[in-house]
């Protein structure tokens, strides 16, 4: 039923952990929405988080760059270390770590300004390009990253919002590639999107593996099955399964995952 | 078909009975709606044809078109035409000099008015018009001694008569003229010199005194309004916007900003004339700041406008989808950034409506005026800013206000002239949110 090819694939993950999350609570006023997750992300690989709708897998998600900090009822306990480094230590800034630390929404969310200073915002206030010169190189570079380049290069000044959801998420994805980032953090990205964006999508994500580490959020198993070689199967607030994608989809250990896959559950 | 009716079946050709019921019940609800519309419709041109017509003569003036003998022995005594000197010379007695010129010209035009006395010639002319010869004289000295033609202000009476206000039937009941002076005034108008002209002097002249309300105009109310205006734009326009900002933004939610919140949205309601007595007791009794002064009424209004300004620009933020401000963050946008980068720039055109509606409020505030004595009796226009700011001036409402309250009917006509520039100055500051509104719409 899923790509066999995936095991080869699986065997050249390199396994330099990227980030280490260890005993994560997140609490929302009294609801206790995440509790005890333990992962590893790697380095340079797709992980997939899978989960019934509540079960916590885009608040964890959000905790990797604090986005959970703009809400007030938010609490986060536990360790998340990126780099060995906790990034809820009280010295980090979360601005500096979003800038390492990309995301890209479910909704496509283009700033409403041209699809130019869309993929320039995040390089201009880092300070990323020192001329005009090396900004538009960025900007190219990233347009081609997100494979939109083609169909945008000669109406760079027109509005992003103006773009079909497809390309629109593609130009978010490039503009979080833009600040060239260590990790990209994914919140379905396709749930807005139809089955051939979807596939444009899930292909660039397959290329932006090569470059850095992408977590993504994602309700379709198959798109988990497709694009991940690490698959966590979140449930209830609880890390359920952790592992291989292949595994989680043909062997998974837990019998909440195996009635979450098999359609029985969620 | 079955021999139970109620299991018929219902044909869609036809209504049944509660479709027609529904229906029946939309139709009374659009005719409602119309019936609104219509009422305050015709209540919006009811009053705007009123003060139309009662305003529009202030927009117009009568002046009488004489020669005047600037007799030297009379207007330069000393003979020296030092402006010093001639200043010594009282208005009265430029009056004696108007009188005979008047009379001169009548007697020269040979009108014959049966019964006509001495008083009707000389009330011919407004009380105001000696003044405005004098003005002249002492502007320009070297005309004394020659014969020079004025175009003098017609009494408020003659005034009235051209623009149809006096009739001859209620001159007859009046000691201020006679149907005698009215026919003198026609006969003279038949000359050619009595001529009505557009009155650029009701814009450019202060107030005037209760017997000379063709001399009074709003100048004085218009430059006060235009100072408060502009005390408020400086003052309340930035501490609004910097307070909607940070309440909306960056506050933490929690007691201290609720108990705020629910204060500027009571701020916002409270009565506009008990501000008004804030601004007597911190401003000017506490703060010794003249009373009558632009200063003090910005101050009072600026305080007024605030929670006006606060309320519509925290909608306007509020509107901005959140995932902007998600994308913003995403990227590693500080707070700050997000904010002035891209929520801001989305709400600017709601801002600007409220803040102008806020401003078109503050101009057409008249209770809290009064009780910081701007509705007093203003004879200069405030000099130039910034020391215009603390002389005593009127504002347009207060002058309405003021001018309603005077007996003589002329001031009627006055005080719906100054309604006419009120509503043009909303009208205008209205077009311009439109116009704003529209210039920095975006879709997102």
């Amino acid at each position: 039923m899923y790509d066999t090819n995936r095991r080869v694939e699986n065997a050249v993950t390199p396994d330099d952990i990227k980030i280490q999350a260890r005993k994560v609570q997140v609490y929302y006023g009294d609801k206790h929405a995440l509790k005890d997750v333990d992962v590893d992300i790697l380095d340079k690989t797709v992980t997939a988080f899978i989960g019934p709708s509540g079960c916590g897998k885009s608040t964890f998600l959000r905790c990797i760059n604090r986005m959970n900090d703009t809400i007030p009822i938010a609490r986060v306990e536990g360790r998340i270390l990126l780099d060995n480094e906790d990034i809820y230590d009280r010295r980090v800034d979360p601005v500096q770590l979003r800038a390492k630390v990309g995301m890209v929404f479910q909704k496509p969310n283009p700033f409403p300004k041209s699809i130019y200073d869309n993929v320039a915002y995040g390089p201009r206030i880092h300070g990323l390009a020192r001329n005009r010169a090396e900004l538009d190189g960025i900007v190219e570079g990233a347009l081609r990253g997100a494979a939109l380049w083609n169909e945008v290069k000669d109406r760079l000044g027109e509005p992003g919002t103006g773009l079909s959801g497809g390309q629109q998420q593609r130009l978010c994805i490039a503009r979080a590639v833009a600040t060239s980032p260590e990790v990209l953090l994914m919140d379905e990205p396709c749930s807005a999107l139809d089955p051939i964006a979807t596939a444009q999508v899930e292909e660039l994500i397959e290329e932006l593996r090569s470059r850095f580490s992408v977590v993504i959020v994602t309700h379709s198993m198959q798109q988990a099955a497709r694009v991940s070689q690490k698959t966590a199967f979140f449930h209830l607030g609880n890390l359920v399964e952790y592992g291989d994608t292949d595994d989680i989809f043909t062997r998974p250990k837990d019998s909440r995952t195996e009635a979450y896959i098999s359609g029985r559950i969620g | 078909m079955t021999d139970n009716p109620d299991r018929k079946p219902a044909s869609l050709l036809r209504q049944d009975a509660r479709t027609r019921a529904r229906n029946a019940a939309e139709r009374r609800f659009r005719w409602y709606g119309i019936g609104a519309i219509a009422i305050s419709m015709i209540a919006l041109v009811v009053l705007l044809a009123t003060i139309l017509t009662d305003g529009a003569g202030a927009f117009r003036q009568t002046y009488l078109n004489i020669p005047v003998t600037l007799d030297a022995a009379v207007l330069d005594p000393k003979g020296n035409r030092d402006p010093a000197e001639m200043a010594k010379v009282l208005t009265l007695t430029y009056g004696k000099v108007l009188d005979k010129a008047v009379g001169d010209a009548v007697a020269r035009e040979a009108i014959q008015v049966e019964g006509l006395t001495e008083k009707d010639i000389k009330g011919l002319v407004s009380r105001e018009a000696s003044a405005q010869v004098r003005n002249r004289v002492l502007a320009e000295p070297e005309l004394v001694g020659q014969t020079v033609a004025f175009d003098v202000l017609t009494g408020g009476r003659i005034d009235g008569y051209f623009k149809g206000r006096v009739t001859m039937e209620s001159a007859e009941r009046d000691s201020n003229t006679s149907p005698r002076q009215l026919q003198l005034a026609q006969a003279l108008a038949d000359r050619g010199m009595i001529v009505t002209r557009f009155n650029w002097n009701f814009l450019r002249l202060a107030d005037a005194s209760d017997q000379r309300p063709e001399a009074a105009g709003v100048g004085a109310a218009i430059v006060g309004s235009f100072y408060m205006m502009l005390v408020v734009l400086v003052l309340a326009v930035p501490i609004g916007i910097a307070a909607s900002i940070y309440l909306e933004e960056f506050a933490p939610k929690n007691r201290c900003t609720d108990i705020i919140e629910v204060n500027i949205s009571n701020l916002a309601a409270v009565p506009s004339i008990v501000f008004g007595i804030l601004g007597l007791a911190a401003f000017i009794n506490f703060a010794g700041l003249p009373q009558s002064a632009p200063i003090v009424g910005g101050l009072v209004l600026t305080l007024m406008t605030l929670p006006r300004i606060i309320i519509p620009t925290r909608a306007a933020l509020k509107a901005v989808p959140p995932s902007i401000r998600d994308a913003a963050l995403g990227v590693g946008a500080s707070k700050m950034q997000s904010v002035f980068h891209h929520v801001l720039p989305l709400a600017t055109p709601g801002i600007l409506t409220g803040m102008i509606l806020g401003l078109a409020q503050a101009l057409g505030e008249t209770a809290p005026l009064l009780l910081i004595g701007m509705v007093a009796f203003i004879r200069d226009i405030p000099s130039g800013l910034p020391s215009g700011l603390f002389d005593p001036a009127s504002a347009l409402p207060v002058q309405v206000y003021n001018w309603t309250q005077r007996s003589d009917p002329a001031f009627i006509e006055r005080a719906s002239g100054a309604i006419i520039v009120l509503l043009v100055f909303l009208l205008c500051m209205n077009v311009l949110a439109i116009w704003l509104r529209r210039k920095f719409e975006r879709r997102w």
